[in-house]
């Protein structure tokens, strides 16, 4: 209560009178000047304004810097001091070389983003195939190892030295072999490396280590002529072709340097020439070269054998020990014969190849070419290939040594036995005993983002040393005896990563450590010279041209006289053991030509390449042949158990037309555990189903195959594989095409043209494509050379499945039978489907001079250019497919989802690092939105840029496609049509162009030129 | 208009005994005045869930992208626009029975004109969703409106979808706006027999409508003008459809005959569901008296006739693609009905053209049970044909790589059995605010087209006795009469 004792301050308020009362109310009350306000001088007034004014001031300022506050905030830091060679927006060129081929590598503001043909490359001649495209991709794989690791560690550098060099001290000491396995190394620097290592630690060794080795060759070659080398073949020089299982256009050897040489006899100046080589394969599953040949003859993997003792009793005129004709497969027979005849007629410009890994095979290979007098004509064995080294014995003896413990060091570089040995489990388990175990492995990993893992190999390593990408290496190569590359760096390395041999050299306390002064010395000490520079002149020429070729040692002939007796038995011998009898199955492993032996298999590009043959995606699979499959109950996409000696793997089964009967064949590569979140998992590994057979690893066994009962759906992009007798596709043989150079196109010269539709202007330009389905071997690197120039997107296996790949071109694969059987329904009826022919055509927007996508866009979104081009406005497009589905062709791409935002795509190698490689000047898409090819817009764009900046008119051959700069047999031709001596304009004045679907009168801007096949004997 | 005394021999479309005006009125109004009975919630609580699967699974789609569906880089377009185009023809009965039906004087469209109406409305909203739902960028829509902008950027008049967009907003608002003029009197109905908010809410509804003869004078007028307006729409709408298909390259789309095969098709299928709305209705609603099997019989025959087009259209087609001699479309046909959707086809060909056939039996045709199985038999036949000539068409065109095959996910399905619980859901909510039957336009027929004059007729005894024996046997189909007091005389 006393707390309510009140306290007045004055009479006044203790009388509380009226008077205080009321002036006790306003005591702080302000009166607002409402009256004074309306009263006249207050609106008007000056001051209520200037504040009205300075208070909306205020609040807007106040609200726009609330406003800015939340505005994500993009860093864009421009260059402090600019670099004198780097101009935003315009792309520097660099010559560098993949696998020995003289690459460009196009960088913009310092970032490669995408790989050019060299048109120096004396291999290929400015192609590159699918892989070397689709290596720019892995220099951003977010997977790569980010530092280097000791036990599973991440670490740094001088702590990786300094254990490294401890423990090879201690190693030195002891005396115990110390072993380098490299898969072969064919580059002169790297060798010089390797020799400085083992001098320093005397007891090094290196292995050259293939998954899939060429040591039948090599050994045979030793055998036969005392050389140990793998010999230069000159598919160019060859009038007949007969490959035994060789898919020298795919997997084998030299693919791009092949492709171009043997497309060389076949294209259209040949034809012209009135000259095509004739090409006839002998094989067990479809491969790229087999649908390429002209006539194409299935065998089982153990009649291969006895096919080539028949051949060379045939060439030879003699008949070998155990000779004896094909049982139940008289077809061969006869081809064989016929072969053998017509080698002989082309004498010096014949050419055999096989595919086996088999010695004695290749011995007889041997004495056959050297009958055919191919020695210094189609095979150089004087100017060799350096491409594979790989000895299988040695890599035997190394693991037996290490299972012994006579091996207390071991580096692995590129190679990756632990996945691809076929013995992978006596591998680790050797692998075990050794003390010191270093990788140089830079990528791999279990997917989740661990960078510590490494791949198969490096996981069980002690010590994983990040080698650069080759994108950020110095160095050099020798494919071909003679013919030097340079590597050199466009970037700076992305991660923590050190180039393994300057890692070789800094654990050998070499005098020079930093790589980079090595390869310089090495090259001015020995190789510049042989081209014919020298100094530091001569190096910058060297880093412009990017290759030095020294001249050619004249190809010797060589003559074969080793007796076949032996080499004969031993062939028979093995054909017997790998003959399946009873419910067995033949199985041939074999390596495909998008994914080889599985180093790539982390790449996305490569994964969503359609295998050229079967077209599938993401998978490996069980091919068999449709008529098989059917005797065997099964149906495509039915998984099948293939067991051989205890290893088995689960496969979908593919129906391959051509296969042989009674064999399967899986594709090496796939099944990868530790490749990284793009490879693991796909597919299964077929690497333990190689078998060691006289000392080298053979790819054909007897395999068990049964039904799981399970089914699953490949991820295939074409589905139906023949082409209806339509004129999609026109062909004509070899003897017709003499006949009349217009044979095969189905032209009606009397047909009317009425036409509802303006014609458009096209006054300076009409950009137009020539593709010759003639020099299209169907491999693909076009469609990855798109995917990097274009930011196409990978979609994944289920988005493949669904037949929604994004592929602006796409190589469309049919399948005729018996010459002219086209059509399914008859197809149907066939008893025999092993008589295939296969054609490939090259499918992108036609650019159609009449498009029907533009009539029905209801917004405008696509429309003509007055330069022939139809030009799609993503902006504009609303997605309401109306164009896709009214494009014959079926060339549109619909973006079904927000690829380069969606976290489902994530895997695919879509994230902010690997978003690096995007081209800049291609605009990525929205979900929802159409695309399809554009001519490479923006490189016509440059190239009319340059042209003004130079202030002339666009030159034929200024502007390349990416697809036709890339293609190693030019089969793609670009140009201006409108003037008549571009190169395009001439291709389609042949006689053999035609239009897909002409009689649609859409006018495409893509012309063919039909496909011819030397069908017909060169003898009688 | 019609409402001077009709002969016997011509069927009565009111039947029952003691229909007044006021009865009418009553039994009209009954669902809109009364609390909704058991059998309405049942069926708006089904109708509703479906209506949410639409909204869930639209939604989805705007989410994450049309790959939420089944389509491909083959099959551009599927389940949506085949959903489209049945809507679309679904309303144009709506519209054929109260613009064409008005103009030639059949006076039973009476009837049944606001029901039809109401079910063209909520069909084109459907059809519209769908235009919308299927854009890859539905965010961008507007672009598809001739809008002037600062790019100066137009639509493409060439584009079918163009004249898509025009042909769909027209025939929504000149539907809307004619379905609404007729409701006037109907609503002014209402609200003099309303109170409280419910009057005050009609009162604003009708317009003021005050019933003098001025004003049905004018609302006469207004009718003619509009049924005048709709009537070409009957004809442009799916013919404009049509063309969104026969302007294109594509083989099984390319086709001259679309246009009138469409619009026989898309009558078929709105006879059909006004057969399924109506059949049901009449009965849950009590609407036997003016709804009768006179009614039920006539629509039977418009389906036998539009179910005969189509199928004459569908042989035309096959002929015409063997007689063209192009191989694409020769193909695309055999493909048909012979290919890896031939069930499609097959079901097409069943439901549309042999079931509609069996309505020539005339106990078939007035059996309710078997004509409401049989509208939707037809409307099962409707969807597939939309379907075999969108996928079946698209699946296997000109280049033979790209061949595909579709399937669709449960997002397109949910979105196409979500837009029929959708049309329900309107349609449910509409007879429980609007009298479903035209009560003024009914009224018109008591005086002489109705069952009670015609028997007054009859007693008066100056009729020809063949004649009214010839409409006792008429009358023996309907359900609604009772024949005994027609013994006696």
């Amino acid at each position: 209560m006393e707390s309510n004792k009140k306290y007045w301050k004055g009479l006044e308020e203790l009388n509380n009178t009226p008077d205080f009362v009321e002036k006790n109310k306003h005591e702080f009350a302000e009166p607002i000047p409402i009256e004074e306000i309306l009263s006249g001088t207050g609106l008007m007034a000056k001051t209520p304004r200037r504040n009205f004014l300075k208070a909306l001031g205020f609040g807007v300022g106040a609200v726009s810097l609330a406003a800015c506050e939340k505005v994500p905030v993009h860093k864009s830091i421009p260059y402090l001091i600019k670099p004198e060679e780097v101009t935003p927006g315009v792309a520097n060129y660099y010559t560098s070389s993949y696998d020995g081929h003289a690459i460009l590598v196009k960088t913009r503001e310092g970032r490669p983003i995408k790989i050019e043909g060299n048109p120096s490359d004396i291999l290929s001649k400015g192609g590159v195939n699918a892989l070397a495209q689709a290596s720019v991709l892995e220099l951003y794989d977010v997977n790569r190892l980010q530092n280097p690791v000791i036990n599973k560690a991440e670490t740094s550098w001088s702590a990786v030295d300094g254990f490294v060099k401890q423990q090879l001290s201690l190693i030195k000491a002891g005396g115990k072999k110390i072993r380098l396995v490299t898969s072969t190394v064919n580059s002169p620097s790297t060798l010089a490396v390797i020799n400085d290592f083992v001098k320093a630690y005397p007891t090094a060794k290196h292995i050259n280590y293939d998954a899939v080795s060429y040591t039948g060759i090599i050994q045979a070659n030793q055998n036969s002529f005392g050389k140990a080398v793998l010999p230069h073949y000159r598919f160019d020089k060859a009038d007949v072709i007969v490959s035994f299982g060789a898919d020298f256009l795919g997997s084998w050897i030299s693919q791009a340097e092949f492709m171009n040489q043997y497309v060389s006899n076949r294209n259209a100046k040949s034809l012209e020439a009135k000259k095509m080589s004739r090409h006839i394969q002998f094989e067990t599953g479809m491969s790229l070269t087999g649908t390429n040949a002209d006539v194409r003859i299935p065998i089982k993997p153990s009649e291969e054998g006895v096919a080539l003792i028949n051949l060379y009793n045939e060439i030879s005129g003699t008949t070998l020990p155990g000779s004896k004709k094909l049982a139940n497969n008289s077809i061969a027979d006869t081809a064989i014969t016929l072969a053998a005849k017509e080698l002989l007629a082309a004498k010096g410009k014949a050419l055999v190849v096989a595919g086996s890994n088999d010695v004695a095979t290749q011995v007889l290979v041997n004495a056959i070419n050297a009958k055919l007098g191919a020695y210094g004509t189609t095979i150089d064995l004087d100017n060799v290939s350096n491409q594979y080294a790989g000895n299988d014995a040695e890599m035997v003896e190394l693991i037996s040594d290490m299972a012994k413990g006579d091996v207390d060091a071991i580096f692995f570089l590129n190679a990756n036995p632990a996945y691809d040995y076929y013995k992978a489990k006596d591998f680790t388990a050797a692998l075990a005993k050794v003390k010191l175990k270093v990788s140089f492995s830079d990528h791999g990993g279990n997917g989740e983002g661990n960078q510590t893992i490494g791949d198969e190999t490096s996981s069980l390593c002690d010590v994983i040393a990040p080698n650069h990408h080759y994108l950020e290496s110095w160095g050099d190569a020798e494919v071909i005896s003679g013919y030097y590359t340079i590597v050199q760096p466009t970037i700076n390395p992305v991660y923590n990563t050190r180039q393994a041999e300057q890692s070789l050299l800094i654990w050998a306390d070499a005098p020079v450590k930093d790589y980079y002064t090595y390869v310089r010395n090495n090259w001015d000490s020995s190789i510049l010279a042989k081209g014919g520079l020298s100094g530091q002149k001569g190096w910058e020429t060297l880093l412009q041209t990017g290759s030095v070729k020294a001249a050619e040692k004249p190809a010797g002939s060589y003559s074969f006289s080793k007796d076949l007796n032996a080499v004969a038995t031993t062939i028979l011998n093995q054909s017997n053991k790998i003959t399946a009898s009873g419910s067995d199955v033949e199985l041939q492993v074999y390596q495909s030509s998008v994914m080889r032996d599985g180093k790539k298999a982390n790449n996305p590009w490569l994964q969503e390449l359609p295998e050229p043959v079967s077209k599938v995606t993401w998978d490996n699979f069980a091919a068999i042949a449709p008529k098989y499959g059917e005797k065997l109950n099964l149906k495509e996409g039915d998984v099948v158990k293939i067991t051989v000696d205890g290893y088995s793997v689960s496969l979908p089964v593919l129906f391959q037309p051509g296969q042989a009967q009674g064999t399967v064949s899986v594709a090496l590569g796939y099944g990868r555990t530790l490749a990284g979140p793009v490879g693991n998992g796909v597919g299964q590994n077929a690497f333990p189903f190689l078998t060691n057979v006289n000392g080298t690893f053979q790819t054909s066994s007897v395999a068990k195959m049964e039904s799981t009962g399970e089914v699953s759906i490949l991820a295939q992009t074409q589905t139906h594989h023949s082409y209806e007798g339509r004129s999609v596709i026109q062909e004509t043989t070899f003897a017709e095409y003499k006949k009349n150079p217009a044979a095969g196109t189905r032209k009606n010269n009397e047909k009317k043209v009425y036409t509802l539709w303006d014609e458009y202007e096209r006054p300076q330009y009409n950009w137009v494509m020539a593709i010759d389905l003639n020099a299209c071997t169907g491999c693909g690197a076009c469609v990855v050379a798109c995917n990097a120039e274009n930011n196409i997107p990978v979609v994944g296996k289920d988005e493949v499945r669904r037949r929604r790949e994004m592929h602006w071109i796409r190589i469309d694969r049919y399948y005729s039978f018996n010459d002219n059987v086209t059509k399914e329904k008859e197809i149907n009826k066939l008893d025999n489907l092993d008589h295939v022919s296969v054609v490939y055509q090259p499918m992108l927007c036609q650019h159609c001079d009449h498009a029907p996508c533009e009539t029905v866009c209801p917004v405008l979104a696509t429309v003509h250019s007055s330069e022939g081009l139809n030009h799609m406005a993503y902006n504009r497009c609303i997605g309401t497919r109306y164009c896709a589905n009214n494009c014959p062709y079926k060339v549109r791409r619909f973006n079904w989802f927000n690829y380069w935002n969606d976290s489902r795509f994530d895997n695919y190698l879509n994230n902010e690092h690997t978003q690096l490689v995007l081209n800049p000047d291609v605009t990525t898409r929205f979900r929802g939105v159409m695309e399809k090819c554009s001519m490479c817009i923006q490189r016509i764009q440059a190239g009319k840029l340059k042209a003004k900046i130079e202030k002339r008119s666009v030159k034929d051959g200024d502007i390349k496609v990416a697809c036709q700069q890339t293609c190693p047999t030019n089969a793609i031709i670009f140009g201006n049509v409108n003037d008549p001596e571009s190169e395009v304009a001439k291709a389609l004045k042949s006689e053999r162009t035609y239009y897909v679907l002409e009689e649609l009168d859409v006018q495409p801007g893509i012309g063919y030129q039909v496909k011819v096949r030397n069908t017909q004997p060169t003898v009688a | 208009m019609s409402s001077h005394s009709e002969s016997i021999i011509r069927e009565p479309l009111i039947t029952g005994e003691n229909i007044t005006y006021s009865q009418i009125t009553n039994d009209v109004l009954r669902p809109v005045e009364n609390k909704p009975t058991k059998a309405w919630w049942i069926g708006f609580t089904v109708s509703s869930i479906f209506a949410m699967l639409w909204v869930f699974a639209v939604s989805w789609t705007f989410w994450y992208g049309i790959g939420a569906w089944g389509l491909n880089k083959t099959v551009g377009w599927a389940w949506d626009i085949t959903g489209f185009v049945w809507w679309v023809g679904i309303g144009h009965a709506g519209t054929l029975i109260s613009a064409v039906l008005l103009l030639f004087r059949q006076n039973w469209r009476n009837s049944i004109n606001r029901s039809a109406e109401a079910m063209t409305i909520f069909a084109v909203i459907c059809a519209a969703s769908y235009i919308v739902a299927h854009m890859g960028r539905p965010w961008m829509a507007v672009y598809s409106l001739p809008l002037p902008n600062q790019y100066t950027l137009w639509v493409n008049f060439n584009s079918p979808l163009i004249w898509d967009v025009f042909a769909i907003s027209t025939y929504f608002s000149v539907s809307l706006v004619f379905w609404y003029t007729g409701l006037l009197p109907d609503i002014a109905s209402i609200r003099d027999r309303a109170t409280g908010i419910k009057r005050r809410i009609y009162s604003i509804c009708s317009f003021g409508w005050a019933g003098s003869v001025k004003t049905w004078q004018r609302f006469e007028t207004v009718s003619l003008i509009l049924a005048g307006i709709s009537t070409p729409l009957v004809l442009s709408v799916h013919t404009i459809v049509s063309m969104d298909f026969a302007t294109s390259l594509e083989p099984g789309w390319h086709t001259t005959i679309f246009p009138p095969y469409f619009v026989a098709g898309a009558i078929f299928s709105g006879f059909a569901m006004v057969q399924t709305l109506l059949l049901v209705a009449r009965k849950v609603l009590g609407l036997e008296n003016y709804i009768t099997m006179f009614h039920i019989e006539s629509m039977n025959k418009i389906i036998i006739l539009t179910g005969s087009i189509v199928g004459v259209a569908y042989l035309t087609e096959f002929f015409i693609a063997w007689y063209s001699g192009v191989e694409y479309e020769q193909y695309a046909f055999i493909n048909r009905a012979t290919g890896p959707y031939w069930w499609a086809y097959w079901s097409m060909m069943s439901c549309n053209v042999i079931s509609p056939q069996l309505f020539w039996v005339k106990k078939w045709r007035t059996s309710i049970p078997f004509s409401w199985v049989l509208s939707i038999v037809v409307n099962i036949g409707m969807w597939f044909e939309r379907f075999v000539i969108i996928v079946t068409s698209l699946h296997r065109d000109y280049i033979p790589s790209s061949w595909a095959m579709f399937q669709p996910t449960w997002v397109e399905v949910s979105i196409f059995i979500g837009s029929i619980g959708l049309f329900f859901t309107l349609f449910l909510l509409f007879i429980r605010v609007l009298p479903s039957v035209a009560m003024a336009e009914v009224k018109l027929l008591l005086k002489g087209a109705s069952e009670q004059a015609k028997l007054e007729k009859i007693k008066h005894g100056h009729e020809d006795k063949s004649q009214v024996e010839f409409y006792k046997e008429a009358l023996e189909k309907f359900d609604s009469v009772d024949l005994a007091k027609y013994g006696k005389i």
